[in-house]
């Protein structure tokens, strides 16, 4: 009789403990799984932020090269009216009608940037322009983006 | 008989617990993450600026441009300004004008970068 109590308490006790194993490696396996999905979610993370962080060192370059630009054609409107020591208000005595012609062209030219500057479309002449001659001298980096100035 | 009991109570626990084999199923509960709302405003419409005409004027030839501008039934008064403030004034337009533009693109790259080009949404 004790033997049968022992090998019943036994056999039961090894069902409980396979119960137990069995449990155990479900656990075991949820948590791989949990951990498989989070290394993956990680990834995902770590490329995505490789990603934004391209975008933004290229959004920066492309933002000092627009600063580098508004440099330069400052300096370029400076050099327009001082070029070889031009005196602008002795040009227009001597040459009133031309230096007032060139006075408006650069005004609508000015204007133009403006426009450009706010939104507006480029016209084709403008697209097309490579030539210094077909180009707006105000703000050539934004009118005529395809013109490459002679160094 | 006894037999007959035995599988009547056998019958009776299935009856019992039958409902339960196979387990009871486990709600899942998902989290899906929804993206906020884009605010897609149209970019500024562009401005038109109008034309305006500078008249150069000396000594020489005021009289010719204030007769001039009697012809044409403006009145004769000019607004004006040295050569020197000339420079300034046209300087001034020039930062403004690139303000505008820098403000225009930062604008594009802040769009591109949180609401993603064409290409990025796909």
């Amino acid at each position: 009789m004790a033997i049968a109590i022992l090998l019943i308490t036994g056999i039961a006790g090894a069902g409980v403990y396979v119960m137990k194993l069995r449990a155990d490696n479900a656990t075991l396996k949820a948590n791989q799984q949990k951990l498989e999905t989070a290394i993956t979610e990680q990834n995902k993370v770590l490329e995505q932020q490789k990603k934004d962080f391209t975008a933004i060192l290229e959004s920066n370059k492309k933002l000092n090269t627009l600063i580098n630009t508004f440099k330069k054609d400052l300096e370029d409107l400076d050099k327009r009216f001082t070029k070889k020591n031009r005196d602008i208000g002795k040009l227009a005595i001597e040459r009133t009608k031309a230096i007032e012609r060139i006075i408006n062209g650069g005004g609508k030219n000015a204007a133009r940037c403006i426009e450009l500057a706010s939104g507006a479309e480029h016209t084709e002449a403008e697209l097309k322009a490579t030539l210094k001659s077909e180009i707006n001298p105000e703000c050539p980096s934004l009118a005529n983006p395809n013109y490459v100035p002679f160094q | 008989m006894y037999h007959f009991n035995k599988i009547l109570a056998i019958a009776f626990f299935i009856f019992l617990t039958g409902c339960s084999i196979g387990g009871e199923k486990k709600i899942k509960i998902f989290s899906v993450e929804e993206p906020r709302q884009k605010l897609n405003y149209p970019m500024p419409t562009p401005l038109q600026m109008e034309e305006i005409y500078w008249h150069i004027i000396t000594s020489e030839n005021a009289e010719e441009v204030f007769r001039k501008l009697e012809e044409a039934g403006i009145d004769p008064v000019l607004f004006g300004i040295t050569d020197k403030d000339y420079q300034v004034l046209a300087r001034n337009f020039a930062q403004i004008r690139q303000k505008l533009q820098e403000t225009n693109n930062l604008l594009e790259e802040y769009k591109k970068y949180y609401e993603g080009t064409e290409e990025n949404k796909q």
